[in-house]
């Protein structure tokens, strides 16, 4: 399952998301603001609280709305 | 009438003058709420440390009136947010900065110190003047806050030295404030 990090409010996470869902993927989202576990979740994976941090395993990532990155990185799922 | 006549509101809704800050040197700053131009933050951050001893507060008032839009997608703006600010300088509670519904500081503060215009040096003059061209043209007429990171500096005695428009870095304002402390 792809899980995007993110906050209200971030244009690039609403971005991504609306990417994501006209691409068809499904994806979990985490709330870094609003869910304190997210947050740390998203400062073990990025080492940082920026956002959108989208992954699937946790490990492989990408900070931001960099639609090249997302795609290589769905090409993985 | 100066700057010390205002009174603001702190994040926890509390009022708190500006005469409060009587023989400081002032760098008020309209910072983006989560997003965008994230690098001034840690710059100003960087002003905070150098200067803070010999006088310097710099007070951020986060506005939502540039946030939901970026201009462009030019690669000099990260296309990420910040959740903390990462700075330990007063950020006061969010408010509007230009318009009719602009906070009264700012509408002082741009009575006093009208825009001459944006750095076309600095790389994202370009994709800002030309996103506020194609979204919001109204922005850039007259001389209310046209983005985020628009700076103001404050003497000790409390005049409105300059204005500097979110083309000038933090870093480039330095010796600006160190001829005011």
């Amino acid at each position: 399952m792809i899980r995007v990090y993110s906050f209200e409010s971030c244009p690039f996470c609403e971005k991504l998301k609306r990417y994501l869902t006209a691409r068809g993927v499904e994806y979990e989202v985490r709330d870094i603001e609003l869910d304190e576990e997210a947050a740390k979740e998203c400062e073990k994976i990025s080492g940082d609280l920026m956002v959108p941090v989208t992954t699937i395993d946790g490990v492989n990532y990408v900070v931001g709305f960099d639609k090249k990155k997302i795609d290589e990185l769905l090409a993985t799922a | 009438m100066s700057v010390y006549d205002f009174t603001v509101k702190t994040k926890r809704g509390e009022d708190k003058s500006l005469a409060d800050y009587k023989g400081k040197v002032l760098l008020i700053v309209n910072t983006a709420s989560k997003c965008g131009f994230t690098p001034q933050f840690e710059e100003l951050q960087k002003l905070y440390d150098d200067y803070k001893d010999k006088g310097l507060e710099i007070l951020g008032f986060p506005c939502n009136q540039f946030a939901a839009q970026d201009p462009g997608s030019n690669d000099e703006i990260q296309q990420f947010c910040k959740l903390n600010y990462g700075v330990k300088f007063p950020i006061f509670a969010k408010g509007d900065v230009r318009g009719e519904t602009a906070q009264p500081l700012f509408k002082y503060l741009t009575a006093q110190k009208k825009f001459e215009g944006f750095d076309m040096n600095h790389p994202v003059a370009k994709p800002l003047l030309d996103a506020l061209q194609k979204n919001f043209p109204e922005y850039l007429e007259g001389d209310g806050i046209k983005w985020n990171f628009t700076k103001f500096l404050i003497g000790r005695d409390g005049e409105v030295v300059a204005r500097f428009e979110p083309t000038t870095t933090p870093a480039a304002i330095a010796k600006d404030i160190e001829a005011l402390l």
